[in-house]
């Protein structure tokens, strides 16, 4: 990630650690990484794109935060909610003074993405929601066995590369760059703090349900009158957190209302599609901008 | 084999489509366009010889063919006993094997480099046989709404059988493609004249005359496609294409349903990383057509990245 530079902003007064770089001018694509803070097995954060940024570089202007908890940006003394996490990345698309972005959102990023063009649908000219298990319907899904036994102890090094790789379809996709930035995230203070909002039942009583009442919201709008940004689903086909079945049936229900939803499967990909096939990957992305790109400009 | 220009061709199309051009390939005498320099794109158009209610020719790729090639050699031909294509020499030969050596033999005719074969509805079951009985000439493959490949029913004889209107009209021909098509808009003045203009030639009403008047649509053509169908999706599942592939698939096809594109999806992408699957909303049969500038990024894309 040569081109790419790390710099701290403030948002809403949270200092907020950012990549980026790329081409200046160019639209602006801001990549919002998944993973729950102090959930989830493994720390999420910029780091988790890798050299899938790169590709999109040469086309585009990049910005890559960590999000609140997560990485090098801290969180916020309180409650700790979902819409509070949301509130976040558009306070941080107004203090970059970024227009019309290009939003890519992997898994809980697919899921902020998905509320802020809801919300804010005139901040974004694009929305890709990548492998988003936090998007998805579950219905009454079957007990979540996938991360069911990390090795303890829990954010080690080990324990984040077994989490990795139980989601991943190759264990190749992981190099010891991302697992280095995901040890050095577990020691951070923003983990720590994540985990200790976390713990006993912060996440039961507090994030889950915010995230719930935002995905209700987001049926009844999907249902009423669809979402006014073009949205694509990009899957990958052997991801065990959240099945092709389930990305078909969130394309079908954006789709029932909207004009321009694409779903997309790649192939031998698992919940980390940009590192298990980073090539598709920018072809399915960049080529679905190149899309809204042209029809904007056809438009104006 | 020879290349002239200047033959006869439809003028609606004219401004986007540049002059066509003819080529003999084997006996029979090829209408096709090219333009453009660089890795080439080969498209193959859907449907087949004998339709009295529609007629699909080369300039079906006329919202294509002018962005993509700017970049790309693009090459759009005529099928063997369509467009402004000879009819086959022999009854044996109104079959979909003889329109996979016809196109083959076209590509070898043209000395083209390996191509990235682009094919829709029956043109892609045809560009998948090219792929897998000859994949010297392929690059790469990407198939386009084939309820041709697709174990599904087809419904096609359920939503466009009958046609209220008479025969060889433009009437018939609207009518069939707004059966296919999400928005009837997308269904321009323009693509019923040159589908009209085709309809009217005496060798088409002749290949009409053969197809259903002899049977040969139901004598030939049907049992030949069913024995090849299994084939190619046995070979499917065993793994023998062995091309970049990507499947474009317009999600409001009441025609070639989208079920059929996940299960081709599966077979393909079992044996063949670089397999890719697209579902556009609000497009029926032809993604193309009805969203170009979203195919067009699409398959401009993958061919950048199936020739790196």
């Amino acid at each position: 990630m040569t081109t790419l530079k790390a710099e701290t902003v403030q948002v809403q007064g949270l200092p907020t650690r950012v990549l980026r770089g790329g081409r200046r001018g160019a639209p602006a694509t801001l990549f919002v990484h998944g993973a729950t803070p102090g959930v989830t097995p493994y720390c999420g954060g910029a780091h988790l794109w890798g050299a899938v940024l790169d590709r999109f570089a040469d086309e585009r202007q990049i910005v890559v935060p960590d999000l609140p908890g997560s990485g090098a940006t801290g969180l916020p003394a309180g409650a700790f909610a979902f819409d509070a996490l949301v509130g976040h990345i558009d306070a941080l698309i107004e203090a970059l003074e970024l227009r019309d972005v290009y939003f890519v959102g992997h898994d809980l990023g697919g899921l902020m993405g998905l509320i802020l063009a809801m919300d804010k649908p005139e901040r974004l000219a694009s929305l890709s929601v990548v492998a988003s298990a936090m998007s998805a319907p579950t219905g009454d899904s079957l007990d979540d066995l996938v991360f069911r036994s990390p090795p303890p102890p829990r954010w080690s090094r080990a324990s984040q590369s077994w989490a990795l790789e139980r989601v991943s379809y190759s264990h190749l996709a992981l190099d010891a760059a991302l697992l280095d930035a995901c040890a050095a995230a577990a020691e951070g203070p923003a983990h720590r703090a994540a985990v200790e909002a976390m713990a006993g039942d912060g996440y039961s009583r507090r994030l889950a349900p915010s995230m719930t009442r935002a995905k209700m919201r987001l049926w009844e709008k999907a249902r009423a009158d669809g979402l006014a940004v073009p949205v694509q689903l990009v899957w990958g086909s052997h991801d065990p957190t959240t099945s092709e079945e389930r990305g078909a049936v969130l394309f079908a229900t954006l789709a029932a209302r909207q004009t321009a939803t694409h779903y997309h499967l790649i192939n031998r990909a698992g919940n980390l599609p940009f590192r298990d096939q980073p090539d598709a990957f920018h072809h399915v992305v960049a080529a679905f901008q190149d899309g809204v790109i042209e029809h904007r400009a056809a438009a104006a | 084999m020879s290349a002239k220009s200047g033959t006869a061709s439809p003028a609606r199309h004219r401004g986007r489509m540049p002059e066509g051009r003819t080529i003999r390939v084997g006996e029979i005498e090829t209408a096709y366009f090219d333009a453009g320099q660089g890795e080439t794109i080969v498209f193959i158009y859907g449907g087949n010889f004998g339709s009295a209610d529609s007629a699909p020719s080369a300039p079906a790729w006329d919202l294509n063919f002018g962005p993509l090639s700017k970049r790309f050699r693009v090459v759009a031909f005529d099928k063997l006993g369509q467009g402004y294509t000879d009819n086959p020499a022999r009854d044996e030969d109104y079959s979909m094997a003889a329109v996979v050596r016809h196109a083959a033999e076209f590509i070898k005719a043209l000395k083209l480099p390996p191509v990235h074969i682009v094919g829709h509805s029956r043109g892609g079951f045809a560009a998948t046989r090219v792929a897998l009985d000859y994949p010297e000439l392929v690059r790469s493959l990407t198939i386009i709404n084939s309820g041709t490949l697709s174990t599904s029913v087809s419904t096609n004889e359920l939503v466009l059988s009958r046609c209220p209107h008479k025969p060889f009209t433009r009437e018939s021909a609207r009518w069939i493609y707004e059966g296919y098509c999400f928005d009837p808009k997308t269904v321009t003045d323009d693509w019923i004249e040159v589908v009209y203009e085709v309809m009217q030639q005496p060798r088409y009403r002749e290949g009409v005359r053969k197809f259903v008047d002899e049977q040969l649509g139901s004598r030939v053509f049907l049992p030949q496609l069913a024995l090849q169908k299994r084939e190619t999706l046995n070979w499917l599942r065993e793994g023998r294409l062995q091309r970049p592939t990507q499947i474009i698939w317009g999600y409001n096809d009441r025609t070639a349903t989208v079920a059929g594109a996940y299960e081709l999806f599966r077979a393909v992408g079992a044996h063949l990383r670089q397999t890719e699957l697209h579902v556009i909303n609000e497009s029926g049969h032809f993604p193309y057509r009805e969203h170009p500038e979203r195919f067009n990024a699409l398959l401009g894309r993958f061919v950048s990245l199936a020739s790196a």
